[in-house]
């Protein structure tokens, strides 16, 4: 299973989150994001751009509640709150937008 | 995978204390009502002893007295099925939080909590564990935590660190105090090390975090794996004895205190060469010494949450309330509040497992109608990053606005640090 982009593949999983992380670029985003049915706007960026620092710092892809919280505290409570990540990511805002940012499936809760 | 590994594994659990349990139960269904997910949904199998039913076939069909005679007569239950074991997999896993209210109110004593949890045993033999908490059963083993990757405990602390101004030292050997944490605190609400750095220096105490044994939660005591509870115990213990403290500090995490504090010792098969202690306890004590002072109220209406490790289960009620009240103009507290509180819904694993995510969130019913009772609460005190992430995803879920805080964090924000020594030492004589 791949992306196909440009006449270049990049290789997925079986839930189309890609499998070799240094492959990820922006036009590759906007492609996963069309496959997800999302239209990227400034907005659905910020929270991808948001999500691919934090793994950079803590080296895991959030899950929703993590992701909501850290959102929280750097974006303020209009954005990190369910409801709007929620109407940005309809499919859940932490496997929608780990997805479309390259970032493997989100761990899970402890 | 067959049922007799489930079967065999729940026999193994059943000591004498697991069967005078199973004995005693009179089924008057008081324990129903003490449950959360019974109040919510009003259906009789949540109720806490029918989740022990696994376990009690498996008693009186072969360690019961007679359950020979009773086989062969064929007055014993039926053998356990795979089926059966699914069945009782959203029971025991999913509506049961091991908050242990059933077993304050069973006015037989059964502790049907401790029964539930060595139940998952049986289900740990199955291969039934919900894959949440499996995955982060595995991480925990391989690499020391169910979500913090090797590394990223240093950089969160050297934050926190420049954040207070105050060093903190890893893996210190000769300190008195070790302080584990859980991956909620250093992911979510990594001010509390900030927090215990301020206090500590005020209190004059030497601590340290190991980076091998920092993490306090105990995914194998939550899904019923005494072999990975055991391993996850034994790293702290190991990482106590190398660095030779006389303490190890338990956090603002319920189970982890019960894990190592109350079944540590019995897990690793010696007593710990060190004394665990909870932060509240600690906080408490320094307090009342005049190791901790405080300046200033807080004005708001608040009140705590009893996380039920640590108030139910722990005995630590008084020592919360305590602190509250030094920095507190305006404490209410709940109605049934101290041992028979409420659980957040979350806790023994639930939060853990996607599967049980509606009902967690249903069953936070109970826990809004005693705080809606008290009417105008501003914010809500606890001392459990579990509790906190669970309520704090349940008020956002129920479009509450009410902000949830960490007693330690708290205690923090009014430390009296205003005043350097010398300039205190004028005032005194000014006042002399």
């Amino acid at each position: 299973m791949a992306y196909q982009m440009n006449g270049s593949t990049v290789e997925h999983d079986e839930e189309g989150y890609i499998t070799d992380l240094g492959a990820w670029n922006k036009e590759l985003a906007d492609l996963i994001a069309a496959d997800e049915n999302i239209e990227m706007t400034d907005e659905h960026w910020e929270v991808v751009n948001f999500l691919r620092e934090y793994y950079e710092e803590y080296q895991i892809a959030p899950a929703v509640r993590v992701l909501i919280k850290a959102i929280k505290k750097t974006m303020g409570k209009d954005k990190g709150n369910n409801k709007y990540l929620y109407t940005l990511f309809p499919y859940g805002p932490a496997k929608q937008a780990c997805k479309i940012a390259g970032l493997p499936k989100p761990t899970g809760c402890v | 995978m067959s049922a007799q590994k489930a079967i065999d594994a729940l026999a193994g659990q059943i000591d004498s204390t697991v069967a005078s349990y199973l004995e005693a139960c009179i089924h008057c269904g008081q324990c129903a009502e003490a449950c959360h997910f019974y109040q919510v949904t009003g259906d009789p199998k949540y109720t806490p002893t029918y989740k022990m039913r696994p376990i009690d076939r498996v008693y009186r069909r072969d360690k019961a007295p007679f359950s020979g005679l009773m086989k062969a007569i064929g007055l014993a239950p039926d053998e356990l099925t795979m089926q059966d074991l699914e069945d009782w997999s959203e029971l025991l896993y999913d509506t049961c939080t091991l908050c242990g209210r059933c077993t304050l109110v069973c006015p037989m004593g059964i502790d049907i909590a401790t029964v539930v949890r060595k139940s998952r045993a049986g289900l740990v033999a199955a291969g039934m564990v919900p894959e949440g908490l499996l995955a982060a059963a595995e991480r925990a083993v391989e690499q020391g935590s169910p979500l913090i990757k090797p590394g990223v405990l240093e950089k969160v602390v050297a934050k926190q660190s420049a954040e207070v101004g105050i060093p903190i030292e890893l893996d210190k050997k000769g300190v008195d105090y070790l302080v584990i944490l859980s991956a909620m605190e250093i992911l979510n609400f990594y001010e509390v090390i900030g927090a215990l750095a301020k206090i500590f220096k005020q209190a004059g105490i030497s601590w340290t975090i190991s980076t091998t044994a920092f993490e306090a939660t105990n995914i194998g005591y939550q899904m019923g794996s005494p072999d990975i509870a055991r391993t996850l115990v034994q790293r702290i213990v190991d990482s106590a004895e190398e660095l030779g403290v006389k303490y190890v500090i338990s956090p603002e995490c319920g189970h982890a205190y019960t894990a190592l504090n109350w079944d540590g010792p019995n897990m690793t098969g010696k007593r710990h060469s060190f004394k665990v202690i909870h932060i509240l306890e600690l906080l408490e004590q320094l307090r009342r010494d005049g190791r901790v002072k405080t300046k200033g109220l807080d004005g708001r209406r608040i009140t705590y949450h009893d996380p039920c490790q640590i108030s139910r289960r722990g005995g630590v009620i008084d020592e919360p309330r305590s602190l509250i009240d030094q920095i507190s103009s305006n404490f209410v507290e709940m109605r049934n509040h101290g041992a028979a509180n409420i659980c957040c819904g979350g806790g023994g694993g639930v939060s853990s497992n996607p599967r049980a995510e509606g009902l967690r969130i249903k069953a936070f019913a109970c826990k809004k109608e005693q705080i809606d009772e008290l009417g105008g609460v501003e914010a809500l005190v606890t001392s459990c990053a579990n509790c906190r992430n669970v309520l704090e995803e349940a008020i956002d879920e129920f479009e509450m606005d009410l902000p949830v805080v960490g007693l330690t964090e708290l205690v923090a924000m009014y430390l009296d640090e205003g005043e350097k020594k010398p300039a205190a030492r004028k005032r005194r004589k000014k006042a002399a």
